[in-house]
C-alpha cells in the first residue's frame, strides 16, 4: 500500500467517524420492589415506554424484596454507591435524607405540589427528597353476612367506636368460631399502624407542635388505647396480619383493618365473601387512618440526576399511575388527576380507599422514627398482652421516645 | 530446610489470608468500633470510650435480652443433657426397632431450624395441636396461643429447642456409652453391684468428659440463640435474646454498628467466662458428682 492510498483510507475513516450521529447513551439504575407476576410486566412496560420516549437513556431495573430490601439499600448508600433511583417506603426517607444520601429535588417538584398527594412524607427540614408514587392507607373491612346474622340491616355501616364495638361484640357472640374483631399480635412495623388510627381519631398527637417532646400518653392517647384494648379483649381474634386476613376471608371475623392488597387477594383468589369497606370509625364520627406509601428518590451520589428525575416524572405521571394501579389493583395513586380515572370512580371499595387518604395521617418525618415506632408497639403489646395496664406502658414509651430524641 | 519453610508458608497463605481478611480483621474492627458511635448511615464516627457499654447496661431492652438468654441457657442445658442421656441409655439397649428410634430421635437435629420453627409456630397457635393436647391434659392453654403470651412464649421456644437438640447429644452420649469397657460392668456384677449402683459408679463417671463436652458446646450454642427467635416471635412477647438484640441494633432500623459491637463483646466475655469455668471443671481429676 503506497502513501497516497493510506492517506485516502485515513481520510475516509475520519469523515465517517465525524459524520456518525452522536449517540451518547446514559444508563440509569432503578431499584424497585414490585416483583409479583401480576405487576412486573407493567413495570417493564412503563420502563420500555420511557426508553422509547427517551432514546438517550437506558434503564436497568433491579428487583428488591421487602424482606431485605431496606438492608440492601442501606449497605449500598453507606458505601456511596447504589442505584440512581430508589423506591422507598415513607418511613425511610427521613433516615436517608438526614444522612445526606438523597438528592434534594425541591426545585424540580415545585410545579407539582398541587397535583399530587403525599408531599408531607417526602419533606424533611423543609426540603423535598422524594416524589410520591403509590400511596397506601388502611380501611375497615366488614363481613356483611355476619352482620346480617347479628341482625343488622344491610345498609349498616359502623361510623363510631360504639357502633363498631357493639357490632363486633354481637358477631363474636354468634358462635365459637366467629370473632368480632381481627386484632394484630405484636408484629413489628404493623401493630402501630393499627393502633395509631384510633389514637389520631381521638384527637391525640404524638409530639408537641414544635416536635420537641413526645405526648403519647396524653389523656386522649390513653382513651384511644383503652378502646383498642376493649375491642381486643371483648371480641379479638389474635393473629398476625396474614392470619387475620385468612380468617376474615374464611368468614370467621366481623371486622378487620387492612389495605388494598386484600382487595387484590379477594379478586385473584376468587373469594366469594360478602364484604364491605368503610372509613375507620372515630369516637363519634368517621376517624383517621394511617398513611404511607411508595416514593421515588434520586441517589445523592448519582452521576445522572437529570436523567433519573426524568424517569421519576415519567413513572409517576397520572397515566402511568393508572396503568400501574389497574395491574396491581392498587387503590391509592398519588396523582390527583389519576384518582379521577373511571377505574377508581367505578369501584366502591377503591373509592373508600381514596376517601380515606384524605383523612390519613402519616407518622412524623423523623430519621429516628423507627425507635419511636418500636416504643409505641412495645406499649401496645404490654397493654394488650402483658400487664394489661394502659397509662403506664404509654408513659414508659413516651419517656423512651424522649430519651431517644435527646440521644 | 529454607525451601520447605517457604513451601509451608505458600501453602498456608490462602488460609492465613482468608482468616486475616474474613475473621481476624472483622473481629478486631468490631472491637474498635464498639468504642465509637459508628452507624452505617452516618458520615464518620467519634470515639466514645466506654459510653456504649454504660448505655448498654442502662438499656432495658439489652438487660431484658440478657435475662432471657440466661433463662434460655439455664433452662435448656440441664433438660437437654438429662433427656439426651436418658435416651442414649434407652437406645443403647437391645430391642426390636432400635435403629428406627435412634434415627427418629436424631432426625430433628439435622432438620433446618427455620423449617422446625415454622412447624412449631403452627403447632403452638391458638387451637393448634399443642393447645389441644394441653386442654386434654387438663391445662388451660394461653388465650391467644403459646407464642402470643409473655408467660409462655420463651418457654415454648425452649421446649422446641430441647426437642430439636436432644437427638444430636443423644448420639454423642451413645458414642460415650459404647466406649465404656464391658469388663467394668462384669466386675461390678461379680462384686454384687445392682444396675443403679453401676449407673452411678461406672456409667456416669465414665461419661463425665462426654457430658462436659456436651455442656460446653450446648452452652455456647444456647448463648447464641437467634434463628428460632427471629422466625417465631421476632423478639416480641419477652423473647428477645442477646444475639437477637445485636441483630436488631446493628442490622435493622438504625444500623448502630458501634452499639451492636459493644453488645457483641459483652456477650463474648460472658461466653468466654462460662467456657473457662466449664474447662476448669473438665480438667478436674476428681469426679464432680
Amino acid at each position: 500500500m503506497n502513501r497516497s492510498t493510506l492517506s485516502k483510507i485515513i481520510l475516509i475513516v475520519v469523515i465517517i467517524a465525524l459524520a456518525a450521529p452522536v449517540t451518547a447513551e446514559t444508563t440509569i439504575e432503578w431499584w424497585q420492589f414490585w416483583t409479583d407476576p401480576s405487576i412486573k410486566p407493567t413495570v417493564n412496560k412503563i420502563v420500555a415506554e420511557f426508553e422509547k420516549a427517551n432514546p438517550d437513556i437506558k434503564v436497568k431495573v433491579s428487583d428488591l424484596t421487602w424482606a431485605n430490601g431496606h438492608e440492601k439499600i442501606v449497605m449500598a448508600l453507606a458505601s456511596d454507591r447504589g442505584p440512581d433511583i430508589l423506591e422507598l417506603g415513607s418511613d425511610w426517607i427521613a433516615q436517608f435524607a438526614d444522612a445526606g444520601h438523597l438528592a434534594d429535588i425541591t426545585e424540580q417538584t415545585a410545579t407539582d405540589q398541587e397535583k399530587y398527594q403525599g408531599w408531607g412524607m417526602t419533606t424533611y427540614r423543609e426540603r423535598i427528597y422524594a416524589r410520591p408514587w403509590i400511596l397506601g392507607t388502611r380501611v375497615l373491612f366488614f363481613n356483611r353476612a355476619l352482620l346480617r346474622q347479628a341482625e343488622y340491616a344491610d345498609n349498616f355501616i359502623p361510623i363510631s367506636w360504639s357502633n363498631l364495638l357493639e357490632a363486633a361484640t354481637k358477631i363474636d357472640h354468634l358462635g365459637k368460631n366467629t370473632h368480632g374483631w381481627g386484632s394484630n399480635t405484636a408484629e413489628k412495623h404493623r401493630l402501630y399502624k393499627k393502633f395509631l388510627p384510633f389514637f389520631w381519631s381521638n384527637g391525640a398527637h404524638l409530639y408537641t407542635p414544635d416536635g420537641q417532646y413526645c405526648i403519647l400518653s396524653s389523656q386522649k392517647g390513653i382513651e384511644a388505647l383503652k378502646f383498642y384494648k376493649l375491642l381486643h379483649d371483648s371480641c379479638g381474634y389474635v393473629a398476625n396480619q396474614r392470619g387475620i386476613e385468612d380468617a376474615f376471608l374464611e368468614g370467621k371475623i366481623g371486622f378487620i383493618i387492612s389495605g388494598d392488597w386484600l382487595l387484590k387477594r379477594i379478586e385473584l383468589e376468587k373469594r366469594t365473601i360478602d364484604f364491605g369497606t368503610t372509613l375507620i370509625p372515630g369516637p363519634k364520627f368517621t376517624g383517621r387512618s394511617f398513611l404511607g406509601g411508595e416514593f421515588l428518590a434520586v441517589n445523592a451520589a448519582s452521576d445522572h440526576k437529570q436523567a433519573a428525575m426524568r424517569f421519576i416524572q415519567f413513572v409517576t405521571s397520572p397515566e402511568n399511575q393508572v396503568s400501574f394501579c389497574k395491574a396491581n389493583r392498587s387503590a391509592n395513586p398519588s396523582s390527583i388527576m389519576a384518582q379521577d380515572d373511571p377505574y377508581f370512580k367505578s369501584n366502591i371499595h377503591l373509592q373508600t380507599f381514596i376517601k380515606q387518604i384524605y383523612s390519613g395521617v402519616h407518622p412524623p418525618v423523623d430519621p429516628y422514627w423507627v425507635n419511636a415506632e418500636a416504643a409505641i408497639e412495645d406499649a401496645v403489646e404490654d397493654a394488650l398482652f402483658g400487664s394489661g395496664m394502659i397509662a403506664e406502658p404509654l408513659h414508659k414509651a413516651r419517656k423512651k421516645i424522649d430519651r431517644s430524641k435527646r440521644k | 530446610m529454607k525451601s520447605s519453610k517457604a513451601t509451608a508458608l505458600v501453602l498456608s497463605l490462602p488460609w492465613v489470608l482468608t482468616f486475616g481478611v474474613f475473621w481476624l480483621f472483622p473481629i478486631l474492627y468490631s472491637l474498635v468500633i464498639g468504642f465509637t458511635d459508628y452507624t452505617l448511615l452516618g458520615r464518620g464516627f467519634n470515639w466514645t470510650g466506654l459510653e456504649n457499654f454504660r448505655l448498654l447496661f442502662a438499656d432495658p431492652a439489652f438487660i431484658s435480652a440478657l435475662k432471657n438468654t440466661f433463662i434460655f441457657v439455664g433452662g435448656t442445658i440441664p433438660i437437654t443433657t438429662t433427656v439426651a442421656l436418658l435416651l442414649a441409655l434407652l437406645v443403647n439397649r437391645q430391642f426390636k426397632g432400635r435403629g428406627l428410634f435412634r434415627a427418629g430421635y436424631f432426625v430433628p437435629s439435622i432438620t433446618s431450624m427455620v423449617v422446625v420453627a415454622l412447624i412449631f409456630t403452627n403447632l403452638y397457635q391458638r387451637g393448634g395441636y399443642i393447645a389441644m393436647l394441653a386442654s386434654m391434659a387438663g391445662f388451660t392453654p394461653p388465650q391467644h396461643g403459646f407464642l402470643f403470651d409473655s408467660g409462655s412464649a420463651l418457654y415454648s421456644i425452649m421446649a422446641m429447642d430441647v426437642w430439636m437438640a436432644v437427638g444430636y447429644y443423644m448420639l454423642i452420649f451413645l458414642a460415650g456409652l459404647k466406649a465404656i469397657p464391658d469388663e467394668l460392668y462384669e466386675a461390678a456384677e461379680i462384686a454384687g453391684a445392682g444396675k443403679i449402683r453401676q449407673f452411678f459408679s461406672i456409667t456416669l463417671p465414665m461419661l463425665r468428659p462426654v457430658a462436659l463436652f456436651i455442656v460446653v458446646i450446648n452452652t455456647i450454642k444456647s448463648f447464641q440463640v437467634m434463628v428460632e427467635i427471629f422466625v417465631m416471635t421476632k423478639g416480641k412477647f419477652d423473647t428477645s435474646t442477646s444475639v437477637y438484640f445485636i441483630y436488631e441494633t446493628g442490622l435493622t432500623t438504625q444500623f448502630q454498628f458501634g452499639y451492636a459491637s459493644a453488645a457483641a463483646y459483652v456477650l463474648f466475655v460472658i461466653i468466654a467466662l462460662f467456657s473457662i469455668v466449664q474447662f476448669v471443671l473438665l480438667r478436674r481429676r476428681q469426679p464432680i458428682w
